[in-house]
């Protein structure tokens, strides 16, 4: 023992006191003595000491009583009780109340230090084994909040986890897997997995992974499919292996993957699309190509030539056609490629329509505009001239000899409105709903003749959205069309 | 030596329609064309012709499938060899077989456009011979 034990002695007798006392100094002890229970709870109150002689039979408060409060204040005291023969029984019921042991009187000091240094080490024992257990609580402490960190961490992830053991039992999960999957009775945990989880396909792959006991699965990516028929969800299963590679369970990730699937849809239909508006004009420029170059044709000079030009008009439909879709990208990046400013929507549509006079004149229509001035509107520059340029040019094209395109405005509490008339062919009611569509091109007898992409009005529409606006059509066949496009502006 | 024979071009594309029948007529073929199934039933009634080239991907999508299938389910005109031509058959997933199966469509040949002018007309005069020797 580093530092000496402290020790206390009561007893009333003083001879025994100092008895004690001479013996256990020469041994090295700091000694403490007490005439009395009283001045001995008052010490052990004050100092704490590793080991107590107590005499049974005092005034005031006795021996056993003196041990249970010694006891209360630390239970871990060891307590010696000296003792007359007359009073053995006690002695052992004192040791059976929590006393180490008990010296009878007389007693020789060989006997007292003998005693004293086995209640000692015992001691010593005592307080080392409660410092383990001390230590040991710590250690449990600190693993029950790392565990909570990680409930809390898992808890907190927007993809859902499931975790299970060898036993198909569900150890581990979280508020997002219990959502995405519906499982039902998550708040009895323990359970079969196949208690709470009713997707086959899951379970199977589960199931799957956890009978291969070698390392030949290390992973299942799968995507499922739950009674929510709008959702889908890619699960991810991998095996837990302990350090020598047992496999220990399972643990799967859920990830929502609905947008990414809604993506991929318009992606291929956009490709499928791509692929037809792009193939055939180009088809249709190899052919004339192959034509005129094969000589099987037996083409004049003069027919050649035509052919090849017939080739041209296709190959600038089809840069027409890659500008537009080039157009519809910037629009759909977003506010990126936008710079929003006050526009006089009116100074836009006067510049358009200046640069299209040779083109109605050309066709034989007549282009008018209203005067007004309507307040000015938050818009990209470009964004809006590109907008106008689609609908007066399809307001020229689709008109009809000696027709007119009148464009005027009008405004209300929110919004300017540019309206666009023509007086040409107009369009059938079942094509109005589909007139914004991709590629989509009204069928009327002028389509084969007028050159288009089928892009104009998606992206005009993609502008007018774009700036938080909306577009409408009136159209009657063989009467006209009218195009209202309305911007939002701030009073 | 010319070749002789009528034949019916249905596509809704003017150039494939010109293209072809510039090629076909300049080896002696007598060609009608027609932009639409509607249009090409009308001349098949009017000129019986000895082949049908058809567009599969018309404007309308199923207008090529309809006008082939009409064609081989009549009694009078299903021995007409029909040559199918497209430029979309990969993007839009249809394939073609020469066999009855079920799940590719049967037609008696078929061509991915463009049709280069050496190979057309090989193809048609192959169809053509071939419809003279069958009883």
């Amino acid at each position: 023992m580093s530092t000496p034990a402290n020790i206390l002695v009561v007893d009333d007798e003083m001879g025994i006191r100092e008895g004690c006392r001479r013996v256990l100094a020469a041994e090295g002890y700091p000694i403490d003595l007490a005439e009395d229970g009283t001045v001995g709870l008052a010490k052990v109150q004050e100092k704490p000491y590793d080991l107590i002689l107590v005499d049974l039979m005092m005034p005031g408060i006795g021996g056993l009583d003196l041990i249970q409060k010694i006891h209360e204040i630390d239970p871990e005291i060891i307590l010696v009780v000296i003792t007359g023969y007359a009073t053995i029984e006690t002695a052992v019921e004192a040791t059976k109340r929590g006393a180490y042991d008990y010296l009878p009187k007389p007693f020789t000091p060989e006997a007292l230090s003998v005693l004293v240094k086995r209640g000692l080490e015992k001691r010593e024992l005592r307080l080392q084994a409660l410092r383990l257990q001390e230590e040991r609580e710590q250690r449990l402490l600190e693993l029950a909040g790392e565990r909570g960190r990680l409930r809390t961490i898992i808890g907190c992830m927007a993809d859902g986890v499931l975790v299970t053991n060898l036993e198909r039992q569900l150890v581990l999960w979280n508020a997002s897997a219990v959502r995405m999957l519906k499982l039902s009775g998550a708040d009895e945990p323990g359970r079969a997995i196949d208690h709470y989880l009713k997707n086959k396909p899951l379970l199977e792959s589960l199931e799957h992974l956890l009978e291969a006991k070698d390392e030949t699965v290390s992973m299942i990516n799968q995507e499922i499919r739950t009674d929510d028929p709008s959702s889908v969800l890619m699960a991810q299963m991998a095996p837990v292996r302990d350090e020598q590679g047992r496999l220990l369970g399972a643990v799967t990730v859920l990830r929502d993957i609905t947008t990414l699937k809604e993506i991929e849809k318009i992606k291929s239909q956009f490709v499928s699309m791509v692929a037809h508006e792009l193939r055939a004009p180009l088809a249709a420029i190899e052919g004339w190509l192959g034509v005129v170059l094969s000589g099987e044709a037996g083409g004049s000079e003069e027919q050649n030539r035509n052919w090849l030009l017939r080739a041209k008009e296709r190959a600038n439909s089809l840069l027409a056609l890659v500008q537009d879709l080039l157009e519809i990208n910037k629009i759909e990046a977003g506010k990126v490629a936008q710079k929003m400013e006050a526009v006089q929507v009116t100074d836009i549509v006067a510049k358009v329509v200046e640069l299209f006079k040779p083109e109605a004149e050309r066709h034989h229509v007549s282009l008018q505009v209203k005067p007004s001035s309507p307040p000015p509107v938050q818009a990209d520059v470009q964004d809006m001239e590109k907008l106008f340029t689609n609908l007066i040019s399809n307001a020229i094209k689709y008109n009809v000899e000696n027709g007119s395109v009148t464009i005027e405005t009008s405004q209300d509490a929110h919004f300017v409105g540019v309206h666009i008339r023509d007086t040409g062919i107009g369009i059938a009611p079942a094509d109005l709903p589909r007139l914004f569509d991709d590629f989509f091109r009204a069928e009327t007898k002028k389509r084969d003749k007028v050159s288009g992409t089928g892009l104009g009005l998606t992206i005009a529409k993609k502008i007018v959205d774009s700036h938080l606006g909306h577009i409408e059509v009136e159209s009657r066949v063989d009467k006209g069309s009218t195009f209202s496009v309305y911007l939002p502006y701030k009073k | 030596m010319r070749a002789s024979g009528k034949i019916l071009l249905v596509d809704d594309d003017a150039d494939f329609l010109e293209m072809h029948k510039a090629v076909l007529q300049n080896h002696g073929y007598e060609v009608f064309t027609a932009m639409s199934g509607q249009e090409g039933l009308e001349r098949v009634r009017t000129e019986m012709p000895d082949l049908i080239i058809l567009d599969l991907m018309m404007e309308k999508h199923d207008a090529g499938f309809s006008f082939s299938r009409t064609i081989k389910t009549d009694p009078l005109f299903k021995r007409i060899p029909i040559l199918m031509v497209t430029s979309v058959a990969e993007a839009t997933g249809h394939r073609f077989s020469l066999e009855e199966d079920g799940y590719w469509m049967k037609t008696d040949d078929f061509l991915d456009k463009p049709v280069m002018p050496a190979v057309l007309l090989e193809r048609v005069a192959k169809l053509l011979s071939e419809k003279e020797e069958k009883p």
